[in-house]
């Protein structure tokens, strides 16, 4: 009796085994085999992470290296409203680590949102503070800030970018394909509290940063020319400042300063006109820096020598039933001592000599009316009429610099040729792109893009201007030791309301290269209405002097004239 | 050879559950490197920020200025010669170029 007790007992207990196997089997089936693709995703989703990654945007560097731009990842901090018993509280304890008003995060917090941005790209140092405070409902990621950290330094050429990283103005905009870093979508596999284990594939590789740039650009020079333009532009109360400083053989670009600056790493309070680069966008009438072109051109065409004879109509002269003026009665003076001493009369004369196809032909030729092509975003090509539009006057305007809008940057790369022998460079910034290693990928040679004038025009050129230093208008663009060449120019502005020429708005502008027999430096100065006395030799001229003599001593270049100095030699 | 071969079933069981564990704790190691490399490389850049801004020019002058009581060398003080290169002369001073402070304040200042 007990056994088959027993035996029912076996079998009872076979039964439910057999049912709970058979349960456990119709589990199995059901969830391996019946809702296996569901599940699988469900899976999936639980246990990977894709996430976007970006490489970090790409440093911009100075011609030594020295970091002008670059990215450090910074915290940006985010709340979860629908997670925070008191928004209250933790708005008052943010607050102070925010720099963020009470009210304001409150406001946010209380938001019936499972996500909100409380504040983006923080100092490091906030973040830190924000890591001891370890609150419940809000966040950190990290995303890659731009740091400029010589602030407003060479602001104007580097320009800056948008809080999502993009290149906005400058550089920055210019070479966005290459500074921007690679963008790749990762799966991340998590385990059971979220941590990420390893990328999905062992072979995975993270994004590469972006290209790095370096510029031909030289801190130090660059320094010193924002210095002396906006010590200028501040002693002449002046509107506004340009100073192009530029190797003259290459092109390239040593310093660009710009008054009033700005500083990039905080944009958002200022108006785009602060940000122009107007080395390149604005165009304005040259005034008598124009005349060194002219002579140039009148030079080749030989249709003066520079000790051809040119009588002055004693500061009068009529032109078309306008009166042209000189600044001083000159009887009969050289082709030389017209452009020492800056006569309109002699400019104008000698224009009307060359007549007007062969004076626009040359206008083209030094790169006027026509971008230079300078690798930099917003570039203008300035004004210059066919010759069909031009009135009876315009060759004796032109020959002055009247009628005519150019860029500060179209002058110094003008400029250059006449230094440079005669050939017209192209300007440029970039000299090299590098990869995340420090590979060269691209080096940028020097470009030139036509001969202008013969290397014996430019010779005679030079000495001309040398004069315009040693005896003429330009006097206090002199540099102790150095043989300087160049031209001033005061021009009058278009008065808006009447539409003809100020007496009170100029432009004074020097331009210039030196040691004038092996140039190492080509320079423009322009200062946009200075107050008081306005011409160029008084304002723009002495402003060339101060940064040639420092740029040439920092360059190690020495001087001419022979030096007595006593040495005191030391033993190791 | 029953018994040899459950045996070895079972090594290989556990040679490839003994991976796989293996597998999660590298990962989470290499994950911890991952987050080490990065917080380091974060430091290295602010401190190359922080160098940049420091060695910045206008800085520097300002320190010289202001701190140290330096001054801008007028014009006309700073004279760059090239030295040419002697054998016969010992000296550590640099053959390529030396620049020279000329003395032209009153009373021998400078």
């Amino acid at each position: 009796m007990s056994g088959s007790f027993s035996r029912g007992r076996r079998y009872v207990l076979l039964l439910v085994l057999l049912c709970g196997f058979g349960v456990v089997l119709f589990r199995l089936v059901n969830l391996q085999v019946l809702q296996a693709a569901e599940l699988s995703v469900k899976a999936d989703r639980q246990h990977q992470k894709t996430v976007s990654l970006e490489g970090a945007r790409g440093t911009i560097v100075d011609r030594h290296g020295k970091i002008l731009a670059m990215n450090v990842e910074v915290p940006s901090v985010f709340g979860v409203p629908t997670t925070l018993e008191s928004p209250a509280k933790t708005a008052r304890q943010l607050s102070p680590v925010l720099h963020v008003r009470i009210d304001e995060l409150e406001r946010k917090l209380r938001q019936d949102r499972s996500f909100v941005w409380l504040a983006r790209k923080l100092d490091p140092e906030q973040g830190r503070r924000l890591d001891r405070l370890s609150l419940d409902g809000v966040g950190v990621v990290m995303e890659g800030r731009r740091f400029y950290p010589k602030g407003p330094l060479l602001a104007h050429v580097l320009g800056f970018a948008g809080m999502d990283g993009e290149g906005l103005e400058g550089v920055e905009r210019r070479y966005e394909s290459s500074l921007h870093g690679e963008k790749r979508m990762m799966v991340l596999q998590r385990d059971a509290f979220g941590r990420t284990v390893f990328p999905k594939g062992l072979m995975e590789r993270t994004p590469t940063s972006g290209h790095s740039l370096t510029l031909t650009i030289d801190e130090v020079i660059q320094y010193i020319a924002e210095r002396e333009l906006e010590d200028a532009v501040t002693r002449a109360q002046a509107k506004s400042g340009v100073m192009i400083v530029l190797d003259p053989k290459t092109g390239a670009l040593l310093a660009l300063a710009i008054s009033p600056r700005f500083d990039p790493n905080v944009v958002s309070a200022l108006s785009p006109d602060r940000w122009r680069n107007k080395a390149l966008t604005d165009a304005y009438e040259p005034g008598s820096t124009m005349k060194a072109m002219m002579a140039a051109a009148a030079i080749e065409e030989r249709v003066v020598k520079p000790n051809t004879m040119v009588f002055g109509e004693h500061g009068h002269m009529t032109v078309a039933n306008t009166v042209i003026h000189d600044h001083e009665k000159l009887g009969w003076i050289s082709f030389a001592e017209v452009i020492q001493k800056s006569s309109n009369i002699g400019a104008a004369k000698t224009g009307m000599a060359l007549g007007e196809q062969r004076l626009y032909r040359y206008l083209q030729a030094f790169g006027f009316g026509q971008r230079t092509e300078i690798d930099l975003p917003g570039e203008g090509a300035g004004l210059v009429k066919n010759p069909k539009d031009w009135g009876r006057r315009s060759v004796a305007s032109i020959s002055m610099g009247q009628e005519i809008g150019v860029t500060p940057i179209q002058m110094a790369s003008a400029v250059g040729a006449l230094a440079n022998g005669g050939v017209l460079m192209k300007p440029y910034v970039v000299s090299e792109i590098r990869d995340a290693d420090g590979h060269i990928i691209k080096q940028v040679p020097p470009q030139a893009k036509r001969r202008v004038i013969s290397p014996e025009t430019a010779h005679s050129v030079t000495k001309i201007l040398e004069g315009v230093v040693t005896d003429g208008t330009g006097v206090k663009a002199a540099i102790p030791g150095f043989r300087v060449a160049g031209k001033t120019g005061t021009a009058q502005k278009i008065d808006p309301r009447t539409g003809t020429y100020s007496n009170s708005r100029f432009v004074s502008s020097f331009a210039g290269y030196v040691p004038a027999d092996s140039p190492r430096l080509a320079m423009i100065v322009v200062i946009d209405e200075p107050q008081g006395e306005a011409w160029g030799g008084t304002v723009a001229a002495p402003v060339f002097s101060r940064v040639g003599e420092q740029v040439l001593g920092y360059l190690g270049v020495s001087s001419n004239e022979p030096v007595t100095l006593a040495m005191a030699l030391r033993k190791s | 050879m029953k018994t040899l071969t459950i045996l070895i079933g079972l090594c290989l069981v556990f040679v490839f559950v003994w991976e796989r564990v293996d597998m999660v704790r590298v990962g989470y190691h290499i994950e911890r490197l991952k987050r080490d490399k990065t917080v380091l490389e974060r430091q290295r850049d602010e401190l190359r920020v922080k160098v940049s801004a420091l060695s910045a020019s206008g800085r520097i002058a300002k320190v010289a200025t202001e701190k140290l009581g330096m001054s801008l060398p007028q014009q006309g003080q700073v004279i760059v010669v090239q030295t040419k290169p002697s054998g016969v002369q010992p000296t550590d001073v640099s053959p390529a170029e030396v620049k020279v402070a000329k003395n032209d304040l009153p009373n021998g200042r400078y």
